[in-house]
């Protein structure tokens, strides 16, 4: 690997540990320009630095505002990259649906999960908040997606959750989708009593988790 | 030495003060501590949501807890939604088990706070709410009236994108702090004819601001001053005293919670009586029944969850957050029996 091209991931995922959305845009621009391989660019520079980042947040070096700045800058960057994608280079990608539950419309839990999975591979629909259970299995269904992921911050909405993982056993679903919880009120406890699959406190622990679980149960099928 | 029998309100009021009292008292404030359940709907047959936007109907309800063995206070409103819409947001009401939520935003930036309309006293829900604390007032009973204002923080979010918000909390600080200042005034202005309205006591929940989302360093410049703003406005009105919940970690806000000027502070399940007992001395200790196992577990098992908040030092017995609407009234009465059974030895010996 070149020295040029070394520095340039290594600025591109500090760009998005400092926050700064220009010069993320700056980086990636000269990244291109020098032909390198912009999915490169995305998965071991910005990604990088996402990854960074949540690991700032859980140890509480960053808070929420910080953590948001950082995916602004994260995204800044892709948006330079990605149209340089050729699509033949990209892994196959399992596909997610995320959303936070009827009844609430607090989503920032969601947003920085959907971010974080993002990073870590996923292709992720998100279907917004205030989401009735029905939604959930509709899409999942046409996406053929591998992952839900159900947030809420409220502990008054936090029943919805058990709603959606009855629903998609009524539609024989169940063993086909890894089912994740997450959001403040929520715990390992309550995500093993509902029958989730999985938990985090906190999303980018939460992605990784994802990730391990989907690969886990595409393994245990094949 | 024994204290004789207290009424409702004067438990409430002498346990806020950490005076002498003849056990803890019970309660749930309402707001974004929701204490409203199903089953209370079917015995006073007032339902969500016709009772959020009808003060006779929400009295009734709120009431309804109280004699039927729950909570030991009356508190209204049902929601966190109030304050926003009467600053132009649109709020979708729910349904019987859904609570009423924001579902559009009236502005888009900090910059924008300008295009905010004051909240006003004299119609739609504000007006609803300083209605019902009428009602309760009138009845004139012995039961504590606590109402219910939805943090600044919390307020603001809710009048534009909370990821916007909080991004821009960094970014544009100054006018940031101009919204703020916008919000909070107008929050003081309804938290002011609540007061007036009757109610005894001020509880503000933010769930919005605490330490866990901001981080200490934006807790103490956007949520703690514009907090102390609205206890300081009112402080000197409120019969009862001031009551702020805090939701989550308080780990790294602990400093400062010793400089909010709430006479009162409640927490999460997630945060030990015990160590916010030992870090926060300046205050009454409210909590922190889980509101999981509120909803999900037996009457025993919230018997025992309740003696062990009252043993490690709690002065006011409470849910440690907002209920599910579909707890059961069985649970919740658990929760009051507890109280009722236990002299509070812990709160007298630690005054004598």
């Amino acid at each position: 690997m070149s020295h040029i091209k070394e520095k340039l991931l290594k600025d591109l995922a500090e760009s998005v540990v400092d926050m700064d959305e220009d010069n993320a845009v700056d980086i990636a621009n000269d990244f291109i320009e020098r032909k390198y391989d912009p999915y490169e660019g995305i998965s071991n520079g910005l990604a990088i630095g996402m990854d960074k980042a949540g690991k700032l947040y859980e140890e509480e070096e960053y808070y929420i505002p910080e953590l948001l700045m950082c995916s602004d800058a994260m995204y800044a960057g892709m948006d330079v990259l990605r149209p340089h994608l050729k699509y033949d280079e990209t892994d196959e990608k399992y596909k997610a649906v995320v959303g936070v539950v009827e009844g609430d419309t607090h989503d920032i839990g969601k947003n920085l999960f959907k971010i974080m999975l993002e990073t870590t591979g996923f292709e992720v629909y998100d279907l917004g908040r205030d989401v009735p259970p029905n939604e959930f299995i509709n899409k999942a269904k046409e996406l053929g997606a591998k992952l839900i992921g159900l947030s809420t911050l409220m502990t008054t909405t936090m029943d919805n959750m058990e709603i959606v993982i009855n629903l998609l056993k009524e539609e024989g679903m169940r063993d086909d989708v890894v089912v994740m919880v997450g959001g403040g009120p929520i715990s390992q406890n309550f995500a093993d009593k509902i029958g989730a699959d999985g938990y985090a406190p906190e999303a980018s622990r939460a992605a990784r988790l994802a990730k391990d679980l989907v690969r886990g149960k595409m393994n245990a099928i094949v | 030495m024994t204290i004789k029998s207290l009424s409702k309100k004067e438990r409430l009021f002498r346990a806020i003060k950490r005076e002498k009292i003849d056990r803890p008292p019970c309660i749930c404030p309402g707001g974004m501590m929701n204490m409203i359940i199903e089953d209370i709907m079917d015995i006073t047959k007032v339902e969500w949501p016709e009772a959020h936007r009808d003060a006779e109907m929400m009295a009734k309800l709120t009431m309804g807890v109280c004699e039927n063995g729950g909570f030991e206070n009356f508190g209204v409103p049902f929601c966190m939604t109030v304050e926003a819409e009467s600053m132009g947001a649109t709020v979708g009401l729910g349904t019987k088990i859904n609570e009423p939520r924001v579902i559009e935003y009236p502005i888009n930036s900090v910059t924008e706070w300008k295009n905010l309309k004051e909240l006003n006293l004299n119609k739609g829900r504000t007006k609803v709410v300083l209605d019902a604390i009428k009602i309760l007032k009138s009845k004139n009973s012995d039961v504590p009236i606590i109402a219910n204002l939805v943090g600044p923080v919390s307020t603001a979010s809710s009048l534009m994108e909370p990821v916007d918000y909080y991004k821009e909390l960094r970014k544009k600080p100054k006018e940031a702090h101009e919204f703020m200042e916008f919000v909070t005034k107008n929050l003081i202005c309804f938290a002011k004819a609540e007061i007036e309205a009757g109610a005894d006591i001020l509880a503000i929940s933010d769930p919005s601001g605490t330490g866990e989302i901001l981080g200490p360093k934006l807790f103490a410049e956007f949520a703690a001053p514009y907090l102390n703003k609205i206890v300081s406005a009112i402080k000197n009105y409120t019969p009862g005293g001031t009551i702020i919940h805090i939701c989550g970690k308080l780990k790294s806000v602990y400093g400062i919670l010793n400089s909010l000027d709430s006479d009162v502070i409640s927490f999460d399940s997630i945060a030990n009586v015990k160590e916010v007992a030992n870090n926060v001395n300046n205050k009454a200790i409210m909590g922190n029944v889980s509101t999981l196992a509120l909803e999900k577990s037996s009457p025993d098992i919230i018997k025992n969850l309740s003696r062990g908040c009252i043993k490690s030092g709690v002065n006011i017995l409470s849910p440690a957050c907002g209920i599910g609407p579909r707890t059961k009234l069985e649970n919740i009465q658990s929760m009051v029996e507890v109280a009722k059974e236990s002299a509070s030895e812990n709160i007298i010996l630690k005054l004598s």
